[in-house]
């Protein structure tokens, strides 16, 4: 009896090509089946991905161009998954990286077989995730943030932000203070003083 | 002292031997100077840049200098010029952060002088040409031992050779640490200087040693080996402990990165065992787990308190102490075991503890609640150095008083010498309060705080009882503001964390927080939580039988009563708090200075603070010296000053602990130094020295690449283009448009080297302009992960996105670093995490596992389908990759690269801000990407919106972000 073809939302769909690829054992989290696609991975309505060995790629460079042919511009996001599995990938790098531009392909370099699962996973599973987590909206509570906001300037560090807010009572006094004043307290250095003292006063604008 | 050799008659300032040897090579030769600290680099610099400066009519160009050193240089130039009145003499200028516009950049080197230039501005004018190669007289190069193959100041040199191949080349170092690792150190640093010769003068050099030691009246160096208390010696074992144990935690988890079979407890005694191990890490640093991130910071904090057992007070320590607990203790209710390894050790138990002993005790314990005088005794105990230092001031005095010695040179001043500003703070409060017994007759002490300024009425008191010395009144004064800290600090943490509590009071009546506090894991023996504060407070004392930190308030309550009781008075106890309240007051610009006794002379404490301490001894003169933490360098100083002047006395007292990591740190200085020395003496000696400058040019690969005609010829044929149809493109120097900031990394260098025309522009979009259609935005590890996590790629690529046609990522790992982004060992445990999130159900929140950088990767290519992603192992494979892909494409216009992305109305000017200004105000709640233009272009500075009123903030960003603006920076967390 044929399963329905609704289940092949949720899963990966893999072409039998992939078959005996070691990536298929470690691909353990999401459901995947067999498909007749053209990619080797489909990963999405509009997301493929193709798997390349870089051993592979160096005995039959020409392969991945007939497959990226194959694909016929179809997905709008073509990863290119490549495992790199040889000491000097250099030159194949680097001329997969000038053909990507060419051939519309992304490349995402993997260094295992249960990465390369991880990322296709992961690809499915984010398929209709919002990009929240990348566009640095991560609101946080008001210590986390105060602490940010110390910590800014390199060399100061988390029990310095806490140090130095607790000793001024508001971040306002403590933007206000004079460096003797921040100097006295423990942790405070003459280093870190200035670094905080510098960007506190630094003119956003830099000067002409 | 006196004229030499040099073409001009200039007075010169170097009464030494050595110096004088030193000034004549380095007159007649280029070559690099490796010199040991203390020995007096800066001044042989100055003196050789003043006898250039004299002559006039040059362009002398200083590179790597440091602010301080600009300052000194400047300085001594302008004295130099003013003695042997010298009419040709400039004097210093000096040229950083883009203050001075490009064409009076322009003008000043057509007038010539001496620049110091910060090196990123340099490489640019050179670059553009507006600083022209030719026109140099010569360049000097401080810190050479930071020159690297790939660093800018290699890259400025390779210029300088390129163009001029008669102009001079010094460079300068004191640090030989560096040129003895690695292989061939010297040479590769050499080749790098594009120098042939090196001279090295380490402290056991004949001339040196002679001109230091010869003379028959050496400075008297009196050591004292001052032993550390018990509990001293026991906190310092059991951080030691801790270190050891974190550092196995470490092995343990990276058993393939980490080769630590070298390391052993010694090793945690030399000054930077975090630094070794993170250098060890850092190849692997993208790779390793949170959890070993956080044991390296671990070690760093260790350190700290290393260094801080020796040097806080009792009261100051246990106060750090306490701000580190609450700054690791892990936000409540949180599933995951991150707190530091550290805080669950005996050991930890027993720094905690130990450190409150020495503050306070308790003698009996209360059998009922309530204010008990006897429950807690303050025990205060003082650093032992103290008692010392006084008694060696007593010595000093007596000697002057029974045996006045004859007048000469020296100022008879005391000179004290510490490690920081801290100590020097902590060592003026105790010698003004050393005379003072908290107990005293009344009317004594009322006159004393009478007037508030102990500085002028201490000699009343020291006259009266100098039978004892104890520090007891300070560090009762300081106790009793540590008190009341520690009350308000309960409170900030309690506020500060009180939305992670609310949150933990939220989980408990569910399933997680509780039931997962009860069951410990099995490595948790002991909780030190609660350390005081916050556990006192916040009522977490659901542990409270292994609290061994959290004293009862009431006990806490008698030992304020009990401190306060011997002040009698409120009143008289605020008064002294005003009187504690000198250590900060911020009119004491002068603070180092104060007059003890009542002749002339002074006692001077200061801290160490490298070259500078020259200036200290010349100013100061004095007679006594006495260091109160040992610094190798400067007993050279004191050696140096000492030889110049033949008539002044110094007597030198070095105080240190005995056994401790202090004097430990001390030894193992001299001895690196010296194997440095030794090492680059045998290198040296083993050195072929047929490294000629042209043929430095050609190891450098294609560093002569420019005026190869060969290159050129071939460049216009260039068969890899089918039909030829580009020939016009490819005639002219291949051309990259690169963004002045970028100029931190190798990279520009690099290309260079592959002879790539370099155009340094201010680019708002992009960090390459490879092409007129590719545009590539470069990152590193570290980069790629920050600007995923504040959402700066995000914003970056979607400007790239509508100006270029191809916008290109480049992954960018470092040459040292291993390729690859797989984490270690935890790949297992964070993909079965994922998949345990994700197979749970969706109803968990999905992004919790995102924290990781591929899968912010993989959100960031669904968001940017047609950006492209260059992975390149290293800046030289990324040249090569550069090379490559521009290959076919035309050369980009720098005029369209740098006005894509400005607002039409805004000037290229504009356009330049300030990095971290920006970023801590991005941080800011209420600030967006979008309104933070507003507030930067209206505002001046952080302090400016700081103070900001609400009703001033809402023209800016409007109403709701200006309230959460105003009570992000008004929010009081004392108060509340």
């Amino acid at each position: 009896q044929a399963l329905p073809q609704r289940s092949s939302r949720s899963a990966i769909q893999v072409s039998p090509r992939q078959r005996g690829n070691p990536v298929l054992a470690a691909l353990r989290s999401l459901p995947w089946e067999y498909s007749d696609i053209p990619a080797d991975y489909v990963l999405g309505l509009t997301t493929c991905a193709l798997f390349l060995s870089l051993k592979y790629h160096r005995l039959h460079p020409e392969y991945i161009y007939q497959r990226t042919r194959k694909l016929q511009g179809k997905y709008n996001l073509r990863i290119l998954l490549t495992l790199v599995d040889i000491p000097n990938h250099e030159d194949s790098l680097r001329e997969l990286s000038k053909t990507s531009i060419v051939n519309n392909v992304t490349i995402i370099l993997c260094w295992s077989a249960a990465e390369a699962a991880r990322y296709l996973e992961l690809y499915k599973s984010y398929e209709h995730a919002n990009f929240s987590a990348i566009r640095g909206q991560q609101s946080s509570s008001y210590a986390e943030k105060l602490v940010d906001f110390v910590t800014v300037p390199r060399s100061v560090n988390k029990a310095d932000a806490i140090a130095l807010v607790s000793n001024f009572g508001s971040l306002r006094d403590a933007v206000n203070a004079d460096p003797d004043q921040i100097g006295v307290i423990a942790g405070w250095g003459p280093v870190k003083v200035r670094k905080w003292v510098a960007a506190v006063e630094e003119p956003f604008r830099a000067k002409k | 002292m006196s004229a030499t050799s040099a073409p001009q008659p200039v007075k010169l300032s170097l009464p030494l031997e050595y110096q004088q040897a030193l000034f004549q090579e380095l007159r007649s030769e280029d070559e690099l100077i490796v010199l040991a600290r203390g020995l007096g680099l800066m001044r042989l610099v100055t003196n050789l840049l003043h006898s250039y400066d004299a002559a006039g009519n040059n362009l002398i160009i200083i590179v790597g200098a440091e602010d301080r050193e600009n300052a000194w240089i400047g300085e001594a130039l302008a004295e130099h010029a003013a003695i042997s009145m010298s009419p040709k003499a400039r004097g210093l200028t000096v040229v950083n952060t883009d203050f001075t516009s490009v064409g009076a950049r322009e003008k000043m080197y057509a007038r010539g002088g001496i620049f110091s230039i910060t090196s990123r501005i340099l490489i640019v004018d050179l670059l553009t040409s507006l600083l022209n190669p030719e026109t140099i007289t010569g360049i000097m190069v401080l810190h050479a031992d930071r020159v690297s193959t790939t660093s800018l100041e290699a890259f400025i040199l390779r210029i300088y050779r390129q163009k001029n191949k008669i102009g001079f080349l010094k460079a300068f170092s004191d640090n030989p640490d560096p040129f003895s690792t690695g292989f061939a150190p010297l040479a590769t640093m050499m080749r790098n200087l594009f120098l042939k010769k090196a001279s090295l003068w380490p402290r056991f050099h004949v001339v040196v040693a002679e001109s230091l030691e010869g003379k028959k009246k050496k400075a008297e160096v009196i050591e004292l080996e001052v032993p550390m208390t018990d509990s001293m010696r026991d906190i310092q074992n059991a951080i030691l402990e801790c270190v050891e144990v974190s550092i196995h935690e470490l092995k343990k988890a990276n058993a393939g990165a980490l080769d630590m079979d070298g390391w052993n407890l010694d090793s945690a005694l030399l000054k930077n065992f975090d630094v070794v191990v993170r250098r060890q890490l850092e190849p692997n640093w993208h790779r390793v787990s949170w959890k070993t991130r956080q044991i390296v910071n671990d070690l760093t904090v260790l350190r700290g308190l290393l260094h801080s057992v020796l040097t806080f007070d009792a009261v100051a320590f246990l106060q750090h102490l306490d701000t580190i607990y609450a700054a690791h203790s892990p936000p409540p209710g949180s599933t995951r075991q991150n707190q530091s390894p550290w805080l669950f050790l005996d050991a930890a138990q027993t720094i905690f503890e130990t450190a409150r002993k020495r503050v306070y005790a308790a003698s009996t314990r209360p059998a009922v609640a309530g204010p008990d005088i006897d429950a807690l005794q303050p025990v205060l105990e003082e650093l032992p150095k103290w008692s010392v230092l006084a008694e060696v001031l007593e010595e000093i005095d007596r000697d002057l008083w029974f045996d006045p010695p004859v007048r000469d040179d020296s100022n008879g001043t005391i000179l004290v010498m510490c490690s920081d500003a801290n100590t020097c703070r902590q060592l003026r409060d105790y010698l003004q309060t050393m005379h003072v017994k908290p107990k005293t007759n009344e009317p004594e002490r009322a006159k004393m705080k009478k007037t508030k300024d102990v500085r002028d009425d201490d000699d009343d008191d020291d006259d009266d009882d100098k039978s004892k010395l104890s520090a007891a009144f300070m560090m009762r004064r300081k106790l009793r503001n540590y008190l009341n800290w520690k009350k308000e600090f309960a409170r900030v943490s309690a506020t500060l964390f009180s939305e992670n509590q609310r949150a933990l009071n939220g989980a408990t009546d569910g399933r997680s927080g509780q039931p997962l506090r009860g069951k410990a894991p099995p490595n948790k023996r002991r909780r030190v939580r609660g350390g005081g504060a916050i556990g006192a407070i916040s009522g977490r004392a659901e542990n409270g039988s292994v609290v061994p930190l959290a004293d009862r308030p009431s006990d806490v309550a008698g030992l304020v009563a009990q401190v306060q009781a011997t002040e009698e008075e409120k009143a008289q106890h605020q008064k002294a708090d005003a009187v504690a309240d000198v250590v900060a007051d911020p009119l004491d610009d002068m603070e180092d200075y104060y007059q003890l006794y009542e002749m002339q002379d002074l006692v001077v404490i200061h801290a160490y603070d490298g070259d500078q301490d020259e200036h200290v001894l010349e100013e100061v003169k004095p007679r006594y010296v006495i260091m109160y933490e040992p610094d190798a360098a400067f007993i050279r100083r004191v050696e140096v000053y000492r030889s110049s002047h033949n008539s002044r006395h110094v007597r030198v007292y070095f105080l240190y602990y005995g056994g401790s990591v202090e004097e430990q740190r001390y030894l193992s200085t001299v001895r690196r130094e010296k194997d440095a020395f030794t090492k680059l003496i045998k290198e040296r000696a083993s050195m072929s020295l047929v490294m000629t400058t042209a043929a430095a040019d050609a190891a450098h690969g294609h560093g002569a690449g420019f005026d190869d005609p060969q290159e050129a010829f071939l460049r216009t044929v260039n068969t890899r283009i089918a039909g030829g149809g580009r020939l016009a493109a490819t005639a002219q120097q291949p051309r990259v448009v690169v963004d002045v900031r970028e100029f931190r990394s190798s990279l520009p260098s690099l290309l260079h080297g592959r002879s790539m025309e370099i155009v340094p522009c201010m680019l708002t979009i992009g960090d390459y302009v490879l092409s007129p259609n590719l545009c590539v935005e470069r990152k590193s590890i570290g980069d790629l992960v920050a600007s995923l996590k504040d959402g700066r790629l995000y914003a970056q690529a979607e400007a790239m996105f509508q100006h270029y046609k191809n916008p290109l990522l480049l992954i960018e790992f470092d040459q040292n670093k291993s390729f690859t982004l797989e984490p270690f060992a935890d790949l297992s445990s964070a993909s079965s995490a994922s998949s345990a999130s994700s197979s749970s159900s969706s109803s968990t929140a999905p992004p919790s596992v995102s924290s990781d950088v591929q899968s912010k990767l993989v959100l960031l290519t669904l968001a940017f389908p047609q950006l492209r992603i260059l992975w390149s192992s290293s800046p030289f494979q990324t040249a090569e990759m550069f090379e490559a892909l521009k290959s076919q494409e035309h050369e980009p216009d720098p005029l369209t690269a740098v006005r894509a992305g400005l607002d039409r109305d805004m000037r290229a000017d504009d356009q330049s801000f300030n990095l971290e200004p920006q970023e801590m105000l991005g941080i800011v709640p209420g600030v967006t990407p979008k309104n933070i233009k507003n507030i930067v272009l209206e505002t001046e500075n952080l302090r400016e919106v700081a103070n900001m009123s609400q009703e001033e903030l809402e023209p800016l960003v409007g109403r709701q972000a200006a309230r959460q603006m105003h009570e992000f920076f008004n929010r009081n967390v004392v108060e509340e």
